[in-house]
């Protein structure tokens, strides 16, 4: 074997395994999380979901449907007209800043989010609530959900637009009565992507909600818990039994995650025109 | 008729398009506007001392960032420097070597990776990776290399500069990947064909092809050093918390995120830390928008090469 063709083997083997390696962490992260997080949710049950601290997350998980709720009421409405503005006028001068910042977004560290609601509304209310770690998590699912309905709307066949335009629809009806009846698959993927961030977000919500509580929802402007921030803070807690309970919270999180993303998965799939 | 209702149309979304626009004027002004008295206290110290030192004295409060904005960096090139030369590694195995199957897996797998929620990252790194790097890697690291500057410390504890910077790595792969993929998967098929018809292994046509893409390279070793710097829950469970700067990445470090993330909630009992947290805060709100910036341009010029196109 002459010295190009062992290079070519050469570099093939390192080119597999480093893709392979990759992987390995993965499978091990959600390996690990099912075995720790199985044997406590096995061993508390139906406990585990729906008890108080330390030995459950019944309270955080309640927090969390609360947060992903009112997340989505306030982040995905602005996402999703924002990003209508941005394909319908592009032109505008507001239009293209919206676009250009929208995708800005991401880049913005989500704990300076969390900083950035603390100011705005923990301060000037005197309480951590569910509202300022609402209001942060709808900033930080702001840009994935607008790019997903941007690309949904921008990628309509133009001959569409010419056809629901040369019917006399205003912008508006065919907005409503055409142009959203072929992008609602990416429409839908993009919201189901901002309620998989919201759910699994931790940083903005260090500030914000408070956490901790031994109680259920009570009330917007009072503090809440959620199971990312539950985690965070049992990892750190020098005792066994916290780190039980924090891999059993992060397995539900897990399956919740993997559920999210076979469905975005499925629609995407079946995007045809 | 139809022009009105147009613009009517029109007006109705503006106060949505304001929102966000708002929304990044007010992140601005808020760390700004916070951030003026510590500049004014401390100066240029602010940013060239490597002391963090919070006194119930207020007059004996002094706040330097350096250590913190040296960890975020070499945290971060870590972190790149594993992603890179893997980003590199898959995109060229699921363009061009994997069989189709294998590809659509491998790249549901790393979309997996993409999005899975930091905080699932930070739980395996404290209480698996940390305790197993320390163990299997750093200890044999420091005995038998501990000549290299990199090495050189016995490691404390599994929270380290270097601990961190294998799962920043971890976590901004997926994302390097996708940009380099982007671009590597763009090259004309005239070009993969010329190559292998002048007789090329697979080795030279993937080093002549990766080769053409060099600026989405660059672009995606910016924008993940940008994920890298802001990252902040994965890191502050693993990183050991430490204000130090030292050579070695067998060391307790900090971040500007993850300072912020353990201070912030008691910086209010002294007088001058929250400022100082906020004027972190630009800090890193400044590196994250140069970083992504730049690799956006770098990105937009390399599509309008001929190659890119």
């Amino acid at each position: 074997m002459d010295g190009r063709r062992l290079l070519d083997k050469l570099f093939k083997a390192t080119v597999v395994a480093l893709s392979v390696a990759v992987l390995l962490p993965l499978f091990h992260i959600v390996g690990t999380i099912i075995y720790e997080g199985g044997r406590t949710l096995l061993e508390g049950g139906l406990g585990f979901l729906a008890g108080p601290p330390p030995l459950g997350i019944g309270p955080a998980l309640a927090g969390s449907a609360v947060l992903v709720v009112l997340t989505t009421l306030l982040g995905v409405p602005v996402a999703f007209l924002t990003a209508v503005l941005a394909v319908e006028y592009p032109e505008s001068l507001v239009g293209r800043a919206a676009k250009l910042l929208s995708k800005s977004f991401v880049e913005i560290p989500t704990i300076l989010v969390g900083v950035l609601m603390y100011t705005l509304i923990v301060v000037p209310m005197g309480s951590f609530s569910a509202l300022a770690g609402a209001s942060a998590l709808a900033v930080v699912i702001l840009p994935y959900v607008y790019t997903y309905v941007e690309e949904a709307l921008s990628s309509i066949p133009r001959t569409y637009r010419e056809a629901a335009f040369s019917l006399g629809l205003t912008r508006a009806k065919a907005l409503l009565h055409v142009f959203m009846g072929i992008a609602r698959r990416g429409i839908a993927t993009g919201i189901l992507i901002g309620v998989a961030k919201a759910a699994g977000e931790t940083a903005p919500l260090l500030f914000t909600i408070g956490g901790g509580t031994q109680t259920y929802f009570r009330g917007l402007g009072a503090p809440i818990d959620a199971v990312p921030l539950l985690i965070y803070q049992y990892v750190q807690m020098p005792s066994e039994a916290y780190h039980r309970t924090a891999w059993g919270a992060a397995l539900v999180l897990t399956l919740l995650y993997l559920a999210v993303f076979v469905a975005v998965r499925r629609a995407v799939k079946e995007v045809k025109y | 008729m139809r022009v009105r209702s147009d613009r009517l149309l029109f007006y109705a979304l503006l106060p949505f398009g304001g929102i966000v626009v708002a929304l990044f004027a007010l992140l601005i002004n808020v760390l700004v506007d916070n951030s003026i008295p510590i500049l004014e206290r401390e100066g240029l110290n602010f940013f060239t001392s490597p002391q963090w030192r919070p006194s119930e004295t207020p007059g004996e409060e002094f706040y330097g960032i350096l250590a913190p904005l040296y960890g975020t960096i070499y945290t971060s090139i870590i972190a790149v420097a594993i992603a890179l030369p893997t980003s590199v590694s898959l995109a060229v195995f699921v363009t061009d070597l994997a069989p189709p199957r294998l590809r659509e897996l491998f790249i549901g797998l790393v979309d997996v990776m993409a999005g899975l929620p930091t905080i699932l990252y930070g739980i395996w790194g404290a209480l698996v990776l940390a305790p197993f790097l320390k163990d299997r890697l750093m200890d044999p690291l420091h005995t038998y290399l501990g000549f290299v500057p990199l090495f050189s410390c016995q490691p404390v504890t599994g929270y380290t500069v270097f601990t961190a910077g294998l799962i920043l790595a971890l976590m901004v792969i997926p994302f390097m990947t996708a940009v380099i993929r982007e671009a590597y998967s763009r090259i004309p098929d005239t070009y993969r064909e010329a190559v292998y018809s002048l007789g090329a292994t697979d080795y030279e046509a993937a080093r002549t092809l990766v080769s053409m893409i060099r600026p989405a390279i660059l672009a995606a070793l910016l924008l993940g050093f940008g994920r890298a710097a802001g990252e902040t829950i994965a890191v502050s469970l693993t990183v050991g918390n430490s204000a130090s700067i030292s050579a070695c990445a067998f060391t307790p470090g900090y971040t500007i995120a993850s300072l912020i993330a353990n201070q912030f909630a008691n910086a209010g009992l002294y007088r001058h830390m929250t400022s100082a947290l906020y004027a972190a805060g630009l800090i890193l709100l400044v590196i994250g928008l140069a970083l992504n910036t730049a690799g956006l341009y770098m990105l937009a010029r390399w599509r309008k090469t001929r190659v890119g196109r």
